[in-house]
């Protein structure tokens, strides 16, 4: 039987607060060296690597732990370890443009709904309702399929679709902070316009803004796999952690390697960012925020 | 009640109507000149012409718009420019096998969430182990499980097959859902197969939003424990278990289903990319399929399609949490 017997004097959630106290748990803590060390390897890997991530260099299908070739060559004799190592880069790289864009893009569009009000205010909240009532992922497959398979087509396409929940997020903190003390004050000692949104909003939103995006960024990582893997991406011989694993699937049966560790890279990189993103939720949690 | 239902309906109108405007922006955006494309890069201008003319493609574009509106609500998707067959042909035995695969998924999901729900209130490091475990998998993209999955359990283990959604297509069953068919038929042995067919892409793709639920259930379980209505209910000797069942899985099942739109679109994207991997002849492999041969009239409507599935679904499913939660109603 279910029972919660730490629940019943509250006692299971004055231990969590306390706990969250610590700025990161130990595992979390682990996760953001190790991410740390993931982008360092990523950025420096293909520098080092003796082999080109899109012209052959030794016999084809060699399985992990070959000599010279640690994670193995593929069908057409390429090193999958520096091919993951310049996707994984790629993917880090796109992700975290794509959670640029998009939270820049709402958080703009948030802020002057939230600031202006009335019914530019209604307009644009409307407009997010509806795009929030699609089912995100198929619409940017739409679009990016629209605008011709690529990366940058993939990124348009899920910028589009998700920039309304950024936009949600900056009004209400626009307008909670436009209600505050340190406002007022602002305002009576004659700041207006833009320079009052500049020099005393969007400091306090842009914080929450920032960290929410911080936090989708590992979704953002498998969300641009898949479209990858579906062929939205760069077309091959792009080395894209996503076109590799879908392009590898027909060797699955003799060389599971081809397919799973460009797939592996890609949890694992989602994984440490989704973990590290959770301590730096957590960490916001224990600030009150 | 019934001004809640009809303000929900309009906003599902106005949904859906957006959705259209968004897929024929898209159409008339792309890349591909669907004239060009219909006749051959090499076509004489005069044929361009006439061809654009019978299309409706030299008018306005509000009167294109609205041509293709009606066109839509006749259940006229366009062309294929690949197979030039009507997209609506092509997909007609692809929805039931897609929505199948997705009754299935989302089966998984929500046993998988109420399992995990259960564990994650456990202490120990038992649980610890395997909320890591679970967290990791709902981190990794789905076309990753489905590979693991299949070198597990079909080529290790050999429990399940791994391709198609049937091994021999003997019954040609009414409704295209093929357990359903096969139980119609009488014949037993139909129906195991698809099921056994069935299990591993419905498990890959619902292993994501399983998890995801989960923790909002979780979170949801153990407030409504602590809560002031449970204490009151303590305090009338009500058990544990009725605490929990009666009133906590009641509050707690309404943020999980508010939360249910989002992951309905995340298991959709999902089991695009699971029919690729298990050649499961449903709308996502016709999907991935069109957009590796820039066919954007079929990849159109694929997406009409499941945003309409999408969009009508969580329209049900806010009338389902009105009726379940009182509260719903106010705001």
């Amino acid at each position: 039987m279910l029972s919660f017997p730490d629940l019943r004097l509250d006692r299971g959630r004055i231990r969590r607060t306390g706990r969250r106290a610590l700025p990161f748990s130990l595992g979390e803590s682990i996760a953001l060296v190790c991410l740390l060390l993931v982008v360092i390897a990523s950025i420096l890997g293909p520098i080092v690597s003796p082999y080109s991530p899109i012209i052959p260099s030794g016999a084809q299908l060699l399985p992990p732990g070959s000599p010279g070739h640690l994670f193995g060559t593929d069908n057409l004799g390429l090193d999958v370890l520096t091919r993951v190592m310049v996707g994984a880069r790629t993917s880090l790289f796109a992700a975290v443009v794509t959670t640029a864009c998009t939270s820049t893009l709402g958080l703009i569009l948030g802020t002057i709904a939230g600031v202006v009000g009335g019914w530019l205010d209604n307009i644009l909240m409307r407009i997010t309702d509806v795009f929030l009532a699609f089912p995100g992922p198929i619409v940017a497959m739409a679009i990016s399929a629209a605008l011709g398979a690529s990366l940058s087509s993939s990124i348009i396409g899920i910028a589009i679709v998700w920039w309304p929940l950024y936009a949600r997020l900056a009004r209400g903190e626009v307008r909670r902070t436009a209600t505050s003390m340190h406002v007022e004050a602002a305002r009576m000692s004659g700041s207006r316009g833009i320079s009052l949104v500049l020099r005393h909003i969007l400091p306090s939103t842009l914080p929450t803004v920032a960290i929410s995006a911080s936090l989708d960024i590992g979704g953002v990582i498998a969300v641009l796999a898949s479209l990858s893997f579906i062929g939205l991406g760069t077309p091959a011989p792009a080395p894209e952690l996503g076109l590799m694993a879908s392009m590898g699937m027909q060797y699955l049966l003799n060389s599971w390697w081809v397919p799973v560790i460009p797939g592996l890279v890609v949890a694992l990189l989602a994984l440490l960012c989704n973990y590290t993103g959770d301590g730096l939720r957590g960490v916001l949690r224990a600030r009150g925020v | 009640m019934a001004k809640f239902l009809l303000r929900r309906a309009g906003s599902l109108v106005v949904v859906l109507l957006s959705l259209s405007v968004l897929v024929f922006v898209l159409q008339r955006i792309g890349k591909a000149d669907p004239v060009r494309a219909y006749l051959g890069a090499n076509a004489p201008a005069l044929a361009v012409t006439q061809a654009r003319a019978k299309f409706g493609l030299d008018q306005p574009m509000l009167v294109q718009y609205w041509n293709y509106l009606v066109g839509l609500v006749h259940g006229d998707l366009g062309m294929s420019y690949s197979t030039r067959r009507p997209v609506t042909v092509e997909l007609a035995d692809k929805v039931p096998a897609t929505l199948e695969l997705a009754v299935w998924a989302l089966f998984f999901a929500i046993i998988i969430a109420v399992v995990l729900a259960g564990v994650y209130s456990l202490k120990g490091p038992v649980s610890g182990v395997i909320r890591l475990v679970f967290f990791s998998l709902a981190s990794a993209p789905s076309f990753l499980l489905a590979t693991l999955m299949l070198l597990l359990f079909f080529m290790q283990l050999h429990w399940f097959p791994a391709v198609g959604r049937i091994g021999d297509p003997s019954v040609n069953g009414p409704t295209g859902f093929y357990v359903l068919d096969g139980l119609l038929a009488g014949n037993l042995a139909y129906s195991w197969d698809a099921v056994q067919h069935l299990v591993l892409p419905a498990l890959a793709a619902s292993i994501g939003p399983g998890v995801a639920l989960a923790r909002v259930l979780a979170d949801g379980l153990s407030f409504g424990m602590g809560s002031n209505y449970a204490r009151t209910a303590r305090s009338l000797a009500e058990s544990e278990r009725s605490i929990l069942f009666r009133h906590a899985l009641r509050n707690a099942s309404s943020p999980a289903l508010s939360m249910f739109g989002v992951l309905a679109g995340s298991m959709l994207s999902s089991l695009v990319v699971v029919e690729q991997i298990f050649s499961w002849n449903g709308l996502g492999q016709y999907l991935s399929t069109a957009i590796t041969s820039a066919d954007f009239p079929a990849v159109a409507g694929v997406s009409l399609v499941l945003g309409a599935v999408y969009v009508v679904l969580t329209a049900m499913v806010d009338i389902v949490l009105a009726l379940v939660d009182p509260r719903v109603k106010l705001a």
